[in-house]
């Protein structure tokens, strides 16, 4: 009996893995595509997120959101943080770049540069082309279908 | 019904029952899906309701009615959201953007709703494919997609323009209560199918084994030849006339043992098999029997018996074989035979090889016979199951040659001769020739004597007037049960016993003389005689007449037959052996009478008896003594 709760224990710890493990390929391959650097600061205060980020080979995930590369915003409340925080000196097309996880927070700042979400059950992954064009952000060839110029 | 058959049964009986299980999978895999279709027939027929719904409502351009309406947006969607029961996940209704995006237009989910106008990215290309071809289409979400089982995709179509897109999502949840629908029996049945799958490879495994065992069996291991079991399965299949026979010996191979080992032994056998393959043609069987005894069987059509038999043997002598860096040749006795058409049991066919095999051993062995011509009666008889078959059915009979006075021409006593009768035809009498030796020392020789000496004694009480011999072979009274079976019948007899005399004939030199003679003193218990048979030949000589009581002194008709080629030299001697028999006072029988002048001669001789075809041939005793009558 024990042999078989220690087995279900380890099938679910390798599905668990196994999720974790697709969620993270894919934003990297998201943040690749925004940010053309071997490593990748990623700064988000979403502890799920952060957990997930802090396996990854590929990404750093930053403690501190202004000496990041891309910031990951999951709800309204990190997202009006961020705003308040967001008076760094730099210059736009120098500031980490924000990205959110709903599509509502779109709306809220003209910053937001693209989001992942879900709707009816299907992924959606979607960029706002004046906004990248701001951070002098071009996509490659395969995410042209994902690039709206208006919401 | 053989093992091998049971086998082929179970795995037909256990292929079917694996067939009736998959065809009974396959059926309730048929019967979910048509569940599944109904439901997409159901959903199909929602699509054309809604649709029509929502186009009656808006009278005219579906996208300027929902863009003006807001009030009328709600109530769409409300309506949207009646159908969402668990059947269905979603309900919504999207509309093609002038820059090619897709834009909500109504959406029938009450939690989380989606805003008019906002975009959504489809995963699959059909959305674009169902826009333009305007005709339904149903799709099944792959990756990127969660909860959604199908999607139908339906176009709201007006004045030949595809106005929106209604989609319908089918649940995952669903889809598994469809699934979970027929799963109780698809468990059983995979079940089933999983103890049949298991079950037959099993069975494949215990076959292979017994496949493996079988070879074994069949197969010797040293030479790679096959066994003595392997020629009984193989004319278990096929007709023995269809092949000829070749039985090889190799000389002496014990010596071979003896000087060079048992490992140079079987090197040499080995050797000699492998010879024996690349000389025989394709097909050809070669069985090994015992030691360095090889059994050829050869396809009739594939090679002449003749020139094979030459073949194997002048190559299978002259080669040369290597042990312990010693070259050594062998001599082989070999017998061949054309297998006649009315052959049926090989078991006759090495009998009769064996009996030229050793024929060729007397001979001095190194030599090959080859038979020809063999009788289908000497194939048909020189079978012990015939044999055995016929003494058990008692079909067994004695003929009668008499024994003449040569003076007076009287019978005085009949010879008994047994014979067999033919199975098919009463009518056809089987000489001893073909049964005799096959059958000595057998428990079926004391059975058959037993019958003939039964007849003898009923032949006896049946005519009280003559007196009857029968043949015995000195080695038969070596035998405690043929003694025992001769005594007892004396004794039951003991009235008409004195009438019954006894043809010895030794086929060895008597080494024991006191021996056989109290075996004579007890067959002579109750007045029977002793002929002692074909004097003149063989081991029957002069000491005989010193050493052992005998009454009767029947000369070797070979003897007798030499009157005729050299009458005065044979005269002289038989009128020695006349003469000193009657010295001992035994009566003297002349045997092979086979001619008048015979006859003349013996009776000038003055030879009291005489026996022969021209006296008289081997009768029933009915034609002798009712001529007499």
């Amino acid at each position: 009996m024990r042999k078989i709760v220690i087995l279900l224990i380890l099938l679910y710890g390798h599905l668990y893995a196994l999720e974790r493990e697709s969620t993270l390929k894919m934003y990297h391959q998201i943040f690749s595509a925004l940010v053309s650097k071997p490593m990748i600061n990623v700064y988000t205060d979403d502890k799920e997120y952060r957990k997930v980020f802090a396996t990854s080979k590929r990404m750093v995930l930053s403690g501190d959101p202004e000496k990041s590369d891309i910031i990951l915003i999951t709800n309204r409340e990190a997202l009006f943080q961020i705003m308040r925080e967001r008076q760094w000196t730099v210059a736009k097309d120098e500031k980490p770049i924000l990205f959110v996880t709903d599509y509502r927070l779109l709306k809220n700042s003209f910053d937001i540069v693209g989001a992942f979400y879900w709707r009816k059950g299907r992924s959606q992954l979607l960029f706002i082309k004046n906004r990248l064009n701001a951070y002098n952000i071009t996509l490659p060839d395969e995410y042209k279908d994902f690039q709206v110029d208006t919401l | 019904m053989t093992l091998k058959h049971t086998n082929k049964y179970i795995f037909i009986i256990m292929g079917l029952l694996i067939l009736f299980v998959i065809y009974l999978q396959f059926t309730i895999d048929k019967s979910t899906e048509n569940l599944k279709k109904e439901e997409i027939k159901k959903s199909e027929q929602y699509a054309e309701s809604i649709s029509r719904y929502i186009q009656t409502e808006a009278d005219g351009p579906l996208l300027t009615y929902l863009e003006k309406n807001v009030e009328h947006r709600e109530a769409l969607n409300k309506i949207l959201h009646t159908f969402l029961t668990k059947e269905f996940q979603y309900i919504f209704l999207l509309h093609k953007d002038k820059k090619g995006h897709y834009r909500f237009l109504l959406d029938g989910s009450l939690e989380d709703p989606v805003e008019y106008n906002t975009l959504f990215f489809p995963k699959s290309k059909r959305f674009n494919s169902v826009y333009s071809t305007q005709e339904p289409q149903i799709v099944k979400q792959s990756e990127g997609v969660e909860e959604v089982w199908l999607s139908l995709l339906y176009p709201i179509v007006a004045q030949g323009k595809t106005e929106a897109l209604l989609v319908i999502d089918l649940s995952e949840s669903h889809a598994e209560y469809l699934n979970s629908f027929n799963s109780p029996i698809m468990y059983m049945v995979r079940g089933i199918q999983l103890f049949l799958w298991i079950s037959l490879l099993f069975l494949i495994y215990v076959s292979y084994n017994f496949y493996r065992l079988r070879k074994s069996m069949l197969v010797d291991p040293l030479t790679s030849t096959y066994t003595k079991i392997y020629l009984q399965e193989l004319f278990e299949k096929k007709n023995v006339n269809q092949y000829n026979a070749i039985l090889i010996d190799i000389d002496e191979f014990k010596l071979i043992n003896t000087r060079h080992g048992h490992e140079s032994g079987d090197t040499v056998l080995k050797m000699f098999a492998k010879e024996m393959m690349t000389l025989l043609p394709k097909e050809s069987y070669i069985i090994r029997g015992r030691g360095s005894e090889f059994f050829v069987i050869v396809a009739k059509e594939s090679a002449n018996l003749e020139e094979l038999a030459k073949t194997l043997f002048t190559h299978l002598t002259e080669k040369r074989y290597l042990i312990e860096n010693e070259t050594i040749s062998l001599t082989l006795s070999m017998s061949a035979i054309v297998i006649p058409k009315e052959t049926v049991s090989i078991q006759n066919i090495q009998r009769i090889l064996d009996e030229k095999l050793f024929e060729i051993k007397s001979r001095g062995k190194n030599g090959l016979g080859i038979i020809g011509n063999v009788s289908g009666d000497e194939i048909k008889y020189k079978n012990l199951d015939y044999i055995k078959e016929a003494l058990e059915e008692e079909r067994l009979t004695c003929l009668y040659q008499p024994i003449f006075n040569t003076q007076t021409h009287a019978i005085i006593k009949y010879e008994a001769l047994i014979r067999l009768i033919d199975k098919e035809d009463p009518g056809k009498l089987i000489p001893p020739f073909y049964f005799l030796d096959m059958i000595r020392g057998t428990t079926q020789y004391i059975k058959m004597s037993k019958l003939v000496l039964e007849k003898v004694f009923d032949a006896l009480q049946k005519y009280p007037e003559i007196e009857i011999s029968v043949n015995l072979d000195l080695d038969d009274l070596y035998n405690i049960d043929m003694v025992k079976l001769i005594t007892k019948q004396l004794y039951r007899h003991r009235g008409i016993a004195n009438r019954l005399s006894f043809e010895i004939l030794e086929s060895k030199e008597i080494k024991n003389y006191d021996e056989v003679a109290l075996i004579f003193q007890q067959l002579k218990t109750y007045g029977s005689k002793i002929a002692m048979d074909d004097f003149g030949s063989g081991y029957s000589n002069y000491v005989y007449l010193i050493k052992l009581d005998i009454d009767i002194l029947k000369i070797d008709g070979s003897l007798v037959e030499e009157l005729s080629s050299s009458p005065e030299r044979t005269k002289i001697m038989l009128h020695s052996i006349n003469d000193l028999a009657k010295r001992f006072q035994y009566e003297v029988v002349a045997e092979f009478v086979s001619s008048k002048e015979i006859y003349e001669m013996v009776s000038e001789l003055g030879i009291e008896y005489s026996q022969g075809y021209y006296l008289g041939e081997p009768k029933l005793l009915e034609s002798y003594l009712d001529k007499k009558e």
